[in-house]
Order: C-alpha cells, then sequence, then structure tokens
C-alpha cells in the first residue's frame, strides 16, 4: 500500500427523487458515505431502500436529484472504464468467447490486439477459468459468469470494483465459494470495493466496513466496523465475534424491514417484500 | 467429438471447478467453439466414418418426410394432369410434368433463359442490399433513440402498409429506368420488415448489457457497433428471411407488370404466348430461386452468430 492510494468514494447528501410532479418517489435521501482506497465497504438494508440506485449513481447511468458522488475528488458525471461495475443479472456479451468479453474494455480503450490478449489470458489465469477462454457465456454456470463479470470488470485496471448483488442469483454453496473468490481476488488487486447486498453473513464476511441503509427513502441508518482479521477464513463465520456483528446487523435490519412492511401494508400490499426478519417479526406486524 | 458432448462439457467442468480453480478443463475447450462456427455440409464432409453414421441416422426421418411433401406434390400435379381433373379446379390446361420437363430442357440450354433468372438475381440482390443498407442502420437508430423513433416512425407507419406491387405505378414515375423501378420495388418489400426487426431487436435487448458496454469504456459510436450490433443481430437475421421472401413477391409482381427480361416477366411472358409449360417452369424457377436465397440468409446467419447454438431454448 506504498503506491499513491486512488479509489477514493465520497458520497455526499446525496438525495435521488424518481418520478413526475404528480408521483414522486424519494428513493435515497441525504445520505452520506465513503470508501477509502482499497477498502471494502458493504451497503446492506432491506429490499427496495435504494441502495441499488446509490450504486448507479457511482457507476454513473442515474444523475443524483440533490448531493454529488464524487471520485478522486472529481463529480461522477457518467459511466466510465475507472469505476469497473459487476451486476446482479448477468452482464456477459453472449456473442463473444470469454476471453472476448474480458477484452471488451481494453478495446474500448485502444489497447492493442496481443496486449489485450495477454491481459485477458492473465486475469482469467488468475481466476482459474484460462481453460474456458474459447467458450461461450452460455455454455458456462452462472457461478463462473459471475466470476468472469469480476474479471471483465477488473480488466481495464479501475481504482474502484462496484458490485450489485453480484451473487444474488446463486445458490448458498457456490454463493460461499464465489465470496472467498472475491476476498482472494481482493487481496491481489487491492482496489476500493463498494458491495451491494441483502445478506447479512456475506457482508460481514467480505468487508471492512459496512453500512445499514434505512427503509425507503434509504438513509445511512447505521455504521458498523468489521475488526475481522484479513484474510478471512469460512472458519470465522463460526466466531463470537461474527455472531455478535451478525446480531447486531440483523437487530438493525429488522427494524427497517418492519418500518419497510409496514409502509407497504398501507399502500396495500406486501409483494416485493423481502423475509430478513423473522417470522415472530412477521406475527407482530400482523 | 458429438455435439451433446461438447455442450455437456462445460457444465461438467464448472461442477469441479470451485474446489480448485486452477485446475485445468480435460479437452475440448479449445474443439468447442471451432466446431461451432462450422455450418452444416462442411461438418459432414469433414466427420469420422462413424460420425457420417450418426448424422446419416438423425437426419434420415427427416430426409424421408421431406421426400414425402414433395413426392406427394409431384403426384398430386401428375395424376391431375393425365386424368385431366374437372372438379370445380380444372387441369384441362395444366402441362404435364413431363411437358415442363421437355420445356426446361430446350429453354435450359437457350441463352435467353439464363439472362431472366441473372436479371432477377440481380435485381434481388440489388434491392434487398439497399434495403439492408437502409433499414438496419435506421432501426438501430430508431431502436435507440426515443427523438428518432417519434420524428421516423409516423412516416414509416402510414408507408408501411402499401404493398410493394401498389408502388408499381409510383416507381415508373419516380425513376429514369424501368430496371431502376424495378429495384426499387424490391427494395420496399425488403425494408419495412428488415427495419422493424431490427427496431424490435433493440428494443428487446436487455439493458444490462447496455450498461455494461457503457461501463467498460464504450462510446456512444462503439457501442452500436459492438454492443448493440451484435446484441441485435439476431433480431435483424429474422427480418432478413422475413424480408427477402416479401422481396420476391415483390419483384416478380414488378417484373410482370413493368418488366423485361426476368423469371416474373418470362412467366407472364409465357401465358401471354399461350405457352403452357414455360408458365410451370417459370414458377418453379421462382420458388427454387427463392429457396436458395432463404437458405443463403439462413446459412450467413448461422456463421455469424455462432453463440446461438449455445443459447436457452435454441432448437439447434
Amino acid at each position: 500500500m506504498s503506491e499513491p492510494e486512488k479509489g477514493f468514494i465520497d458520497v455526499r447528501g446525496l438525495g435521488v427523487v424518481f418520478g413526475t410532479k404528480d408521483a414522486k418517489v424519494e428513493a435515497v435521501k441525504d445520505v452520506w458515505l465513503n470508501v477509502q482506497p482499497s477498502e471494502f465497504v458493504s451497503l446492506i438494508g432491506p429490499s427496495g431502500c435504494g441502495k441499488s440506485t446509490l450504486l448507479s449513481i457511482v457507476a454513473g447511468f442515474v444523475k443524483p436529484s440533490s448531493g454529488e458522488a464524487l471520485l478522486d475528488g472529481a463529480p461522477i458525471t457518467s459511466p466510465g472504464s475507472d469505476r469497473g461495475v459487476v451486476f446482479q443479472q448477468y452482464s456477459l456479451f453472449p456473442w463473444l468467447s470469454v476471453r472476448l468479453n474480458v477484452e471488451f474494455g481494453l478495446k474500448m480503450a485502444g489497447v492493442p490486439k496481443d496486449k489485450r490478449e495477454n491481459t485477458a489470458r492473465t486475469l482469467l489465469g488468475l481466476a482459474g477459468l484460462l481453460a474456458f477462454e474459447h467458450h461461450y457465456p452460455d455454455q458456462l454456470s452462472g457461478g463462473m459468469k459471475q466470476r468472469i463479470g469480476i474479471v471483465r470488470a477488473l480488466a481495464t485496471s479501475p481504482q474502484v470494483l462496484l458490485m450489485d448483488e453480484p451473487f444474488g442469483a446463486l445458490d448458498t454453496q457456490t454463493r460461499v465459494v464465489m465470496q472467498e473468490i472475491l476476498t482472494n481476488m481482493w487481496q491481489k488487486f487491492r482496489i476500493s470495493v463498494l458491495f451491494i447486498t441483502h445478506d447479512i453473513e456475506e457482508s460481514i464476511f467480505l468487508s471492512d466496513r459496512i453500512y445499514v441503509m434505512t427503509a425507503r427513502p434509504g438513509r445511512i441508518k447505521a455504521e458498523i466496523k468489521v475488526p475481522l482479521p484479513r484474510p478471512r477464513t469460512a472458519a470465522m463465520t463460526e466466531s463470537p465475534e461474527f455472531m455478535r456483528l451478525v446480531h447486531e446487523l440483523k437487530r438493525l435490519i429488522r427494524e427497517e424491514s418492519l418500518a419497510a412492511m409496514g409502509s407497504e401494508l398501507h399502500v396495500g400490499g406486501i409483494s416485493g417484500f423481502e423475509m430478513d426478519i423473522g417470522p415472530e417479526g412477521v406475527k407482530s406486524v400482523l | 467429438m458429438t455435439v451433446q458432448n461438447i455442450r455437456a462439457l462445460p457444465k461438467q467442468a464448472a461442477a469441479e471447478d470451485p474446489s480448485s480453480p486452477k485446475k485445468t478443463s480435460p479437452t475440448g475447450s479449445s474443439s468447442a467453439p471451432k466446431i461451432s462456427t462450422l455450418v452444416l455440409a462442411p461438418a459432414i464432409a469433414l466427420a469420422k466414418p462413424s460420425q457420417l453414421l450418426r448424422i446419416v441416422r438423425e437426419q434420415a426421418p427427416t430426409a424421408l418426410l421431406g421426400c414425402i411433401s414433395l413426392g406427394a406434390l409431384f403426384l398430386f400435379w401428375y395424376l391431375g394432369t393425365k386424368y385431366k381433373v374437372d372438379f370445380y379446379i380444372r387441369f384441362k390446361n395444366v402441362p404435364t410434368p413431363y411437358a415442363v420437363l421437355e420445356e426446361a430442357r430446350t429453354v435450359g440450354l437457350s441463352n435467353k433463359f439464363f439472362i431472366n433468372v441473372v436479371d432477377s438475381l440481380r435485381r434481388i440482390i440489388s434491392g434487398f442490399l439497399i434495403a439492408i443498407l437502409i433499414g438496419v442502420p435506421l432501426g438501430l437508430v430508431i431502436g435507440k433513440y426515443r427523438l428518432v423513433r417519434d420524428l421516423y416512425m409516423p412516416a414509416i407507419e402510414v408507408l408501411r402498409p402499401i404493398p410493394a406491387i401498389a408502388w408499381v405505378p409510383m416507381a415508373i414515375m419516380l425513376w429514369p429506368t424501368n430496371e431502376a423501378s424495378i429495384v426499387f420495388i424490391t427494395f420496399i418489400g425488403a425494408f419495412f420488415p428488415i427495419l422493424l426487426n431490427t427496431v424490435h431487436g433493440v428494443h428487446s435487448m436487455d439493458g444490462v448489457l447496455i450498461r455494461a458496454g457503457r461501463c467498460l469504456g464504450a462510446n456512444e459510436v462503439k457501442l452500436f457497433w459492438y454492443v448493440i450490433l451484435p446484441g441485435t443481430l439476431p433480431h435483424i437475421f429474422t427480418g432478413l428471411a422475413v424480408g427477402m421472401g416479401v422481396a420476391w413477391v415483390s419483384l416478380i409482381a414488378a417484373e410482370m407488370i413493368s418488366g423485361q427480361y426476368g423469371v416474373g416477366y418470362y412467366t407472364w411472358e409465357a401465358y401471354s404466348l399461350v405457352n403452357y409449360p414455360a408458365i410451370v417452369l417459370g414458377m418453379i424457377t421462382i420458388g427454387i430461386l427463392g429457396l436458395l436465397c432463404s437458405g443463403a440468409i439462413r446459412l450467413v446467419g448461422f456463421i455469424a452468430m455462432p453463440w446461438l447454438a449455445y443459447s436457452v431454448g435454441s432448437k439447434r
């Protein structure tokens, strides 16, 4: 960590309002957060709290209604290869082979062919995916697609990696493996990561710091440091320290899930509600 | 290696993979895409005898049913003309298959018939290529930008229901030569299916791919070329297949009305000259040329989009 530190995300008083004059929805309100260079930060909250919206702003897809998002001091206005993005849905280009997918960002940047190929093969080798370089995405499993998605996002050497519930579509077993792979890769590359999830264990296992968001409109409810040492191992998830964090986060999120559910019941439906809370929590509302 | 084996491989390798990420795939990683890019005909030529047998066994029912289908059509024609059937439809003046074969033999050697075929093909290719060159870029832009869509679509929606044949008088007035007006009518026929399918293709594209392209640094032009165009390609090819069919309909109509040379002209001339076998010969020629043209499009699509062999719901 002796190199010049880059990849500092600074979100200052961010607010987003969707919709027209008549039907305004406040997705995010007065959010302050930051990600220090080479820090792994998770953003966790009940579904519909605007965490994905927040990530879209940092990625440059959505313009904030108020406040600003800065990367190394400069305001973020559009998407760019200085921020690698990994999406929840599979987003590999189905018409390109695995290697050409990884090369895509470099090609856009005008990197010559042999150099692109070299970088892509090196990265795929690091991720243990070199054997699949000529496969098409549709030939691969979901976990592999997401790993290639991460490799592709890293290929342009971005300063930050933005991940929007990247393992949300995977089964539990694959998910756990993917989390380990991600921590390994993150330690190799030492770049800043902003990771969105609604999985408490996942956020603790991966992060240095966790922001908990409130129900809509999303605000930062709490900021929690994860003092677990690195490298993290699967065994740590059994430790008392880990359990303590799980309980604390569960309590914080339960409050918000109930709040979210309450407001949704008001609107007249519980669709889109996520069962982060235990059954007794539901009973107490109903 | 069979197609099934190739497709099963990645899954098998993926299952082993998480436990040992550095492990290399046992086989097939390089051969799979190569085979997928091959088209059927060369694949058969390259196959080993055992594979050939398998392909033959798999394709045999299809081939057999194909023969029955064509045979039944031929038999209907043969029996109808042999017994001069007159039961609501009249076979009295319909030439026999033999008469048509005789006609084919005589004109097949003549330069004139060959010129007719070449002329029609030249017109169809010109009209079709112009329709692609205008229809695909316009469709991409209309699909992507709301402003362009709002500007062009009303005009397109008004012009689209006008059949190409209704354009014949207007085309003759508009264009200096007969040739140009026929190509124009062929173009009209192909243009709308190509354009609308391209627009539809852009709309049905997964938005996450466009967002992925943008965060990987693609500017607007590169986004079109490297993301939107390949993502829309399957729909574009649907448009091309439909467009080719309509283009032939339009071409034949135009040739019959205003043409000189061309298979449509040949068929209509045969009717005027009361040369009945030549009518059927013209029809069969049109059928075969149309078949070849759609086949060519399917072949190009197969070569241009090898990844579709692996996509969900693929029927290949």
